[in-house]
């Protein structure tokens, strides 16, 4: 029996079912087949105006090989819109994984580009970036040329899982965007060149302040900023006088303070190791010694080195924010960081010879 | 003989109605029945036993209370009739105006109790019910050894003229929900149920339901245990399923069998089933979400091979989707009608080479496949056939919102499927509630 409850509820169920047709915009999505991925993109600067490169995996049945589309504009996003107008497919940047900077801009700031890319949001914010010397040309015919699987081995390149080792920094835009609006954390860029043999080489890394590329530090620095923002170092071979020996594990821990005015940080660097090999016959302690005394130096030295350019790419600023006020902290870069005390403590405990017969 | 004449009369009508004229202890009797459901010469064998019997205890094998039958007035015709139909044997004697209604030896109409044909069992009682009711309360019967189980018969009186059979423990049950199904079984006894819409409607359930209120099954060992859970079980005549009320979420994931297995592999099957419905449920919809709104979700990788497995495809992710699926609907369809015999064949030609030359015709993506095929794969791990036509529909909600709304949509679906799972309940349970373990052994 159809009654006029029911007609009323039919009718409720055509408008919604209706309503749900004609206002979900569905005629707008494009299939995964009629947008383009680019998975990096290499942004340089060309008489004022952006030079945007970007590599494409190719779409065929194969799934192999890739391409490398470019264009000039004033903003990137009308490169982008460019391309997108110029090619039979849509470009959509949410897969990209990786952006290259020219070293140019990168001295110039990257503030912009980057807060830009993380109020549009058609990028990513884990976007990790990088920086290369030279111009960008080379660099993406190598890419292209070395592209066997669709051009992902830039991303392997970065990817933990993957190729990705401690010597070379991993930063993404929402980290450098942090760095830009914090008062006490830097970051460091990867550098990356085209490779003599393999794709991609790394030189280092660059070291950002508020954006601005403001020096460089080399991988074996890079691999001591990655141990202090816990990225460990496992698997890192330590070659000394009388031998070598590989990391196992690695803890750190710190203890900050402020004294009359000047900031001192005490770090704790404690290392499981296995020794590999030896020439002579150093003893457990020699051995202990030397390490502890090496690894001291270098992370003396690499805070030296980024001590002077005021960039606190080590984050130390932040073992001191609950114990400076906000408006002290302002001026972290400036007046503290500068003249900050660094104590660095390592220890060390070999837990396996490696068969070696060797005296305590 | 005025009902002898009628019953002549009416066997030129009913040709299976036999009139036989025999001598019981030297009087002359018409025996009367439908041969085929009397086994006559037992019966004859029986009756002259019987009558042998009231020889020699020297007594007349027609006096009332001799325990031979039923007598029946022989001016009530129509129960005379009523009684024959019901198989029956109806003693006429010529001297007196007597007529007894006995019970005879009749033919066996309904299969031997054999193994079940809709569910499988590994491990575990293999015995099913058939069309006999009888049977199945005795199979119910040796599986509970309780005197707490209750046995309530009901007649239906229209129509096909149904028997019904309402078994329940004493006490284990809840008793407001026994009450109000008692009541609504009694109100309507005047209706035909010819077959579980009937029943449905009866039971005043309604009527667009995608969830059937009652889970049936084929096992003594499944209806047992919903008993001892404190379920009602009802038997119809000529129904080999035993019907239990009310079903619960849980009868899609569980079955008595499964507590036959460790423990282990019993949480782990049970965990198997569930993830076949989710799978089953999102996989269609998740591959359309990912491909054609939020590819961003994908690993570079895969997004890369869909993509490639998508060049020169003509349609659109949905309208491929639902090409493919209406296909496997189908090929399940027509293999349920299939006779055993050639119903691998067309599974062979179904899904081998069908869904071999329509990739290579570019109509659909052979990721597309591999996602269809599992899906309906997935579809059967859940218990009870009738369980997974729930799960097979609620798929293409699912996915037609996740063809609108990407990833959004999928996760509007499942909230929109769990909000009508929480909406069924049968008669005031429902049908998500999960009896906590305490209330079950205080009963």
């Amino acid at each position: 029996m159809i009654t006029k409850h029911h007609i009323h509820d039919v009718l409720k169920m055509l408008l919604m079912t209706g309503f749900l047709t004609v206002l979900c915009g569905c005629w707008d999505i494009k299939d995964i087949n009629h947008r383009t991925l680019p998975i990096v993109m290499g942004v340089e600067k060309k008489n004022d105006a952006y030079n945007v490169f970007l590599l494409i995996p190719e779409n065929n049945q194969g799934g192999t090989g890739a391409k490398v589309v470019t264009g000039t504009g004033e903003t990137i996003n009308e490169v982008v819109d460019r391309f997108s107008k110029d090619m039979e497919v849509q470009v959509d940047l949410l897969h990209l994984k990786v952006i290259v900077f020219e070293r140019a801009i990168a001295e110039q700031g990257l503030s912009d580009s980057i807060s830009s890319f993380m109020r549009a949001r058609d990028i990513s914010p884990k976007t990790i970036v990088a920086i290369s010397e030279e111009k960008l040309e080379p660099l993406f015919e190598k890419l292209k040329s070395s592209s066997k699987n669709g051009g992902v081995e830039i991303y392997n390149f970065f990817e933990k899982s993957a190729g990705w080792t401690p010597h070379v920094a991993q930063t993404r835009i929402w980290q450098i965007f942090r760095s830009l609006n914090s008062f006490t954390h830097d970051v460091a860029i990867p550098i990356i060149e085209p490779g003599r043999t393999t794709t991609i080489a790394s030189t280092g890394s660059a070291v950002i302040k508020n954006g601005k590329m403001v020096g460089k530090i080399t991988p074996d620095e890079t691999l001591m900023f990655n141990a202090f923002n816990g990225l460990g170092t496992q698997g890192r071979i330590e070659v000394m006088d009388h031998g070598s020996v590989l990391i196992v594990a690695d803890k750190l821990t710190h203890s900050s303070s402020i004294k009359g005015n000047k900031a001192i940080l005490n770090c704790r660097l404690q290392l499981k190791v296995t020794i590999l090999e030896t020439k002579g016959s150093p003893s457990v302690t020699m051995i202990k010694r030397e390490l502890d005394e090496m690894l001291t130096g270098q992370i003396q030295q690499m805070f030296r080195n980024i001590q002077s350019k005021e960039a606190d790419i080590l984050g130390m600023g932040q073992f001191f924010r609950t114990k400076l006020s906000r408006e002290r902290l302002e001026h972290w870069r400036s007046e503290y960081y500068p003249y900050m005390k660094l104590n660095v403590q390592v220890n060390t405990i070999i837990q396996n010879k490696g068969l070696l017969k060797m005296k305590n | 003989m005025k009902l002898l004449d009628r019953l002549q009369e009416r066997q030129k009508l009913d040709a299976d109605l036999f009139i036989h004229r025999m001598f019981l202890t030297q009087q002359p009797v018409m025996l009367a029945g439908y041969k085929s459901l009397i086994d006559l010469p037992h019966t004859l064998m029986l009756l002259q036993q019987q009558a042998q019997n009231a020889i020699a205890a020297e007594r007349p094998l027609f006096a009332l209370g001799s325990g031979i039958g039923d007598c029946i007035s022989p001016t009530e015709e129509l129960k005379v009739i009523e009684a024959m139909s019901e198989g029956n044997l109806i003693i006429l004697s010529e001297s007196s105006d007597l007529c007894i209604k006995i019970v005879p030896i009749s033919r066996t109409l309904s299969r031997a109790i054999e193994a079940p044909t809709t569910e499988n069992v590994i491990r575990g009682s293999v015995s099913a019910f058939n069309e006999d009711l009888d049977t199945n309360i005795g199979l119910i019967k040796k599986h509970v050894h309780s005197e707490k189980l209750r046995t309530q018969s009901y007649r239906f009186e229209k129509g096909q003229r149904r028997q019904a059979i309402l078994l329940y423990m004493e006490g284990q049950t809840n008793p407001s929900f026994l009450n109000a199904l008692k009541r609504r079984i009694e109100s309507n006894l005047g209706n035909n149920i010819p077959n579980l819409q009937a029943l449905n409607k009866l039971l005043g359930f309604p009527v667009w339901t995608l969830i059937s209120r009652f889970n049936t099954t084929e096992l003594p060992e499944n209806a047992a245990y919903a008993l001892e859970k404190g379920k009602v079980v009802l038997f119809l005549d000529r129904f080999p399923f035993a019907i239990i009320l009310p079903s619960m979420i849980t009868d899609m994931f569980a079955v008595a069998n499964d507590r036959n297995f460790p423990l282990f592999f019993m949480i782990t099957m049970r965990l198997l089933r569930t993830i076949g419905v989710l799978a089953n449920m999102l996989m269609p919809g998740l591959y359309v979400a990912l491909v054609s709104v939020n590819p961003d979700v994908l690993r570079i990788e895969l997004a890369l091979s869909i993509a490639s497995s998508r060049v020169g495809v003509p349609y659109p992710a949905i309208v491929e989707t639902l090409l493919l699926l209406l296909v496997l609907e189908l090929i399940l369809e027509a293999s349920i009608r299939l006779p055993k015999t050639i119903g691998p064949t067309i599974t062979m030609v179904g899904g081998i080479i069908l869904g071999q030359a329509v990739v290579n015709a570019k109509l659909v993506s052979n990721i597309l496949i591999i996602i269809l095929a599992a899906t309906t794969i997935a579809s059967f791990t859940v218990v009870g056939f009738h369980n997974s036509i729930f799960i097979r529909i609620s798929k293409y909600l699912i996915l037609i919102l996740s063809a609108l709304y990407g990833v959004l949509g999928l996760f509007a679906g499942v909230v929109v499927v769990c909000v009508y799972l929480a909406s069924v309940n049968t008669f005031g349970i429902p049908y998500l509630y999960q009896p906590k373990a305490r209330e079950n052994s205080d009963g």
